[in-house]
């Protein structure tokens, strides 16, 4: 079995002789089933899409329709092993990709049954599903709503085709408008739109023209990501040939200081790094990560967490496929306290409001990094990247642009 | 048993180590399941790069004519910088094979070593390899050597150290010309150590060569120069493998090993005698390798106190035991503002010094900052004494200097003729005075250069490489010390000097240099919260300036479920890399930074 040859990659190695090649050989099913650890919410994963864009270093496959039937199956299967672990209604599901809406509804509608079979849902839950807006459809929607889904994220990234080529991002801008309209439309009015700044070739103006169009679809909730160079992608290789030229680092400062300011005029709150809602719109999925909660993942590639074990279904179609009962896993990581306290902290000060003092003098007793946490805080106030108020901790304006230098520290 | 003691000498890659080989091969010493390519090269360093760097001995046996020889060869490191090694090789030897490639003809280190042999009043065989390629130019490589070294065209060998073709001949041809060792002079016992070597288990290894009287197990010994005693504990030789023998009879070769613990006990060149019968003198020994390239080697990480052995510590152990396997470099504890506490070195070359770090590095399993190679300086004071030099840094008040003096070295390229044009401006733009040129065939001449030492130790020798696209080669020799117009300059970074990147140049240079190194420093140093203003100045008056600008922006933009992990190792290994670096005020300056100071701004 390939994939758990990964196993030990990142973090110490799981204890016993034996690699675990699924969820069923770690402690997590125990931690389940007395309900201590139960999780808040699901990931799915969705690894089709109909064009792989150049920045993108999600799983994902070209799809080509034949593997959908078998991928749909796995995955109900998979919600029927799941199911009865989860000791508590869920809060949140998301199902992301890839491209989720390249699944046809008839599947859709296979999936949501079996979601509503296997799960129970807290009331007020949030049910999100990633969309290109190339593929958002009346009677795909009608389905979705139908399943209980209730909140839209499109990949608008931006409305220039000149950036979206730049991207390698194949969709026609003015579907964006056309699928919120459509969603809305459908009855799902909390609707995100992702966006991307500092694209090669693209102005400070450009990009506020980008923003200006988002907030005039009036979502509930925008995330404007400073485009990332990740590792073995196209457009990294493409930066590192010379072929295309980043953006500078003043002008990306420049870019995500005018979206602060900006997107405060409109109304909207920021309250993680690259994230702003409406009041009462912040994603619930997302705050649940950034809280260091539990989760469980599905599908090919998704990562889940539980009580300070992370691990990731292996990230290949046919392994997902071929194995019977749960899938095959990967990179599974189960970091000592001072570990988790690090990541914790790595976690919750990408939140605005930062972590309360009680959490942080909680986290500080733990492990052996303490002391040293301590200094690298005290010294970050100081240089003005930090900030304490009476009951919290969090990253300064200037700390906001920043955070890496600060998170690195608190590890 | 007659007994033929010889060197094997060449130009680098002539096929020294390949002969050996073939020797090794037809002797039947190694048999076909042991042969490898180069097989005197053990060290890792030596099959990596492919190039000898420690001379090895061995004893082999040929029949000639019916009767046994026993030959004890030394295959020797063609490199300029290892060139002791084969001035050591040589004393304990009455001849040497001079190897010319038949495609290459004679290069610089043909004619160095070819001259350090005659001076030593060896008998010379020359053979000329590889005339299995098929560029190969056997009868006008001969030519040549006649023209250059004046050894007949006719005495030349020919040979493939490859398809082994002519190397019977010239085992035959080793026992027939190259005389026998000298009868004994004394009945008294002296032996030469001409190399020694540490081993972890058994103390110091010495090779010697016996001139006089033998050496047998359970002898007392002593040794002449440092007048310490010890009994020897085993004798033996490599053929190659370890061969312990009961005694080292009259001229042979061998290694002795008596529980000598420090190589402050052993020097090479001493002579070796009979505690209970002393010599009454010692042979004549060798003349200490002189350093003449100086860097300074820190630890990688003196950030961070932690429990286990200190950093610096570690890198002390790792000098201590390879300065037992090689004492050609020196060695000085010495502390820097930026770097911390580390050593002063000195080597006989840059690739000696490339070599002592990266075995440094492997052997002793520590990671070293290296400050950019200098040379060493003669200072002349005004109140008329002198000082010797070895950092920038050391410099004295310059109100105090009367003048600054640098080593100069003669040097002699061997090149084709279309090169000599470009390699004379190359010579000249180096401070260089030329002194002659000469014909060694009808494409290719000698050029014989005086110029300043600082100026061939960085890049020179790649630049006539790359002028001659590879057919140049050189040699050089210090010839004394000259002043010239040099001055100090000062890098500073936020105002703040950093002596560790200080240099020495000549005036006129001065400009060039300093930009050149504050364009490197303003690639290599990352943007700061805050703007960084790099400098260059002599004596206060600032003579260029850079400036990095403020970091404004970093931090990462998505960070969700399943990019946690990743996403940690990222900022992980930021923090790891922050740790590597040194700080000056507040700048963290990465390692390879303090290389900066090379750059010639050509
Ligand atoms: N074709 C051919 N190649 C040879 C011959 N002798 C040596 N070589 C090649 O020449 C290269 C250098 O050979 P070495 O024996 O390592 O040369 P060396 O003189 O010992 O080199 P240093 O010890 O570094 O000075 C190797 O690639 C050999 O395989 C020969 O007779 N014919
Ligand atoms: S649509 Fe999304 S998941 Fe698919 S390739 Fe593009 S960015 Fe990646
Ligand atoms: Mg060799």
């Amino acid at each position: 079995m390939p994939p758990s040859t990964q196993l030990t990659r990142f973090g110490k190695a799981v204890q016993g002789s034996s690699c675990p090649t699924t969820i069923a050989d770690l402690d997590v099913l125990g931690e389940l089933s007395d309900g201590t650890a139960a999780p808040q919410g699901i990931y799915g994963h969705v690894p089709f899409c109909f064009h792989k864009c150049h920045y993108c270093d999600f799983y994902s496959l070209v799809d080509r329709r034949d593997r959908q039937p078998m991928f749909v199956q796995r995955l109900t299967e998979e919600l029927r092993l799941a199911g009865p672990y989860f000791k508590r209604p869920l809060r949140t599901i998301f199902f992301g990709g890839g491209t989720p809406t390249l699944l046809a509804a008839e599947h859709w509608r296979t999936v949501l049954d079996a979601v509503r079979d296997n799960l129970s849902l807290e009331s007020g839950y949030e049910f999100t599903l990633e969309a290109n807006p190339e593929t958002v459809h009346a009677e795909l929607l009608a389905v979705l709503v139908d399943g209980g889904v209730n909140r839209l994220s499109l990949g608008a990234q931006s409305f220039q085709p000149k950036q979206l080529e730049a991207l390698e991002r194949w969709h026609d801008p003015a579907n964006v408008e056309r699928s919120v309209k459509l969603a809305r439309a459908a009855g799902i009015w909390n609707i995100n739109l992702d966006l991307i700044f500092a694209i090669p070739g693209q102005s400070l103006n450009a990009w506020l023209a980008d923003l200006d169009t988002a907030v005039a679809l009036e979502p509930t909730h925008l995330s404007c990501y400073n485009l990332t160079y990740e590792s073995n992608t196209p457009m990294t290789a493409k930066m590192r040939s010379g072929a295309i030229r980043p953006v500078e680092n003043e002008v990306e400062a420049q870019m995500y200081e005018a979206t602060i300011e900006r997107l405060a005029e409109a109304g909207f709150e920021h309250y993680e790094i690259s994230n702003w809602a409406r009041p009462g719109y912040r994603c619930r999925h997302n705050m649940m990560y950034w809280e260091n909660e539990n989760w469980w993942p599905l599908g090919p590639s998704a990562a889940g967490h539980i009580a300070g074990t992370r691990w990731r279904n292996v990230p290949r179609l046919d392994a997902y496929l071929a194995q019977g009962s749960w899938p095959p896993i990967c990179d599974v990581e189960q970091l000592d306290a001072d570990g988790r306290v690090g990541e914790e902290l790595m976690l919750r000060l990408r939140l605005i409001d930062g972590v309360a003092l009680d959490r942080l003098d909680e986290l500080l007793a733990v492990g052996q990094r303490g002391p040293q946490r301590m200094a690298a805080i005290a010294q970050h106030i100081d240089g003005g990247l930090l900030q304490r108020t009476s009951d919290r901790l969090k990253l300064t304006k200037r700390g906001l642009l920043l955070a890496d230098l600060v998170l690195a520290d608190l590890l | 048993m007659h007994i033929r003691n010889f060197s094997i000498i060449a130009h680098i890659d002539h096929g020294k180590s390949t002969l050996a080989d073939r020797l090794l091969q037809l002797t039947e010493a190694v048999s076909e399941r042991e042969a490898r390519d180069q097989l005197l090269d053990t060290m890792d360093l030596e099959r990596e790069r492919g190039i000898t760097i420690k001379a090895s001995a061995v004893t082999v046996h040929h029949t000639y004519q019916g009767e046994d020889y026993q030959l004890n060869f030394i295959d020797t490191p063609g490199h300029v910088d290892f060139a002791y090694e084969v001035s050591r090789a040589l004393i304990a030897c009455e001849g040497a094979l001079l190897v010319v490639d038949a495609t290459q003809g004679v290069e610089a280190q043909t004619v160095a070593n070819a001259y350090l042999a005659i001076n030593n009043d060896l008998e010379l065989i020359p053979v000329v390899n590889k005339i299995d390629l098929p560029t190969a130019r056997p009868e006008e490589i001969a030519m040549e050597i006649e023209q250059v070294l004046g050894l007949p065209a006719e005495d030349c060998i020919y040979c493939s150290a490859k398809t082994g073709e002519g190397i019977a001949e010239l085992l035959d041809h080793i026992c027939r010309k190259l005389p026998p060792p000298r009868k004994p002079i004394t009945d008294k016992t002296r032996a030469l150590i001409f190399d020694s070597h540490y081993d972890d288990y058994r103390g110091v290894i010495v090779y010697v060569r016996i001139f006089d009287g033998s050496l047998r197990v359970g002898d007392k010994i002593r040794m002449m120069g440092t007048g310490r005693t010890f009994n020897v504990n085993e004798l033996g030789r490599y053929t190659p493998a370890q061969e312990k023998v009961k005694e080292l009879g009259h001229a042979q070769v061998g290694y002795m090993v008596c529980a000598i613990k420090t190589l402050d006990d052993v020097r090479v060149g001493d002579t070796i005698t009979l505690d209970t019968n002393p010599a009454a003198e010692a042979l004549p020994g060798y003349e200490e390798p002189k350093q003449m390239v100086f860097c300074e080697f820190f630890p990688a990480t003196t950030t961070e106190p932690s429990g286990k052995k200190g950093e610096y510590e570690a890198l002390r152990d790792a000098i201590e035991k390879l300065h037992l396997n090689d004492a050609s470099f020196t060695y000085e504890p010495t502390h820097s503002e930026a770097l911390g506490f580390g050593f002063r070195c000195g080597f006989l070359g840059l690739l000696h010094m490339e070599i002592v770090q990266e075995r440094l590095e492997r052997e002793g399993g520590v990671e070293i900052v290296q400050t950019a190679p200098t040379v060493s300086y003669e200072i002349e004071l005004r109140d008329g004494t002198m000082v010797e030099i070895h950092n920038p840094a050391d410099l004295p008040d310059l109100s105090k200097v009367v003048s600054i003096r640098e080593p100069i070295v003669k040097l002699e390229i061997i090149c084709p003729t279309d090169n000599i044009g470009d390699l004379m401006k190359l010579c000249d733009g180096r401070r260089g005075t030329f002194k002659s040129q000469q014909f060694i065939s009808q494409t290719r001449q000698i050029l014989d250069y005086e110029l300043p030492l600082a100026e061939i130790i960085y890049d020179f020798y790649d630049k006539l490489k790359s002028i001659t696209r590879g057919y140049g080669t050189m040699d050089y020799e210090i010839i004394g010390y000259r002043s010239d117009r040099l001055v100090k300059v000062n890098i500073l970074v936020n105002d703040q000097p950093v002596e560790a990147l200080s240099l020495i140049c000549h005036r006129q240079n001065a400009e060039k240099r300093s930009r050149a190194i504050l364009q490197k420093l303003r690639k290599q140093i990352a943007k700061h919260q805050f703007e960084i203003a790099l400098q260059a100045s002599i004596g206060g008056k600032i003579i260029a300036r850079e400036t990095i600008k403020s970091l404004r922006k970093n931090v990462t933009a998505k960070c969700y479920g399943g990019d946690v992990t990743r996403k940690r190792k990222l900022l992980e290994k930021q923090k790891k890399g922050k740790k590597r670096m040194k700080t000056v005020g507040s700048v963290s300056i990465p390692q390879e930074a303090f290389l900066a100071v090379l750059e010639q701004g050509e």
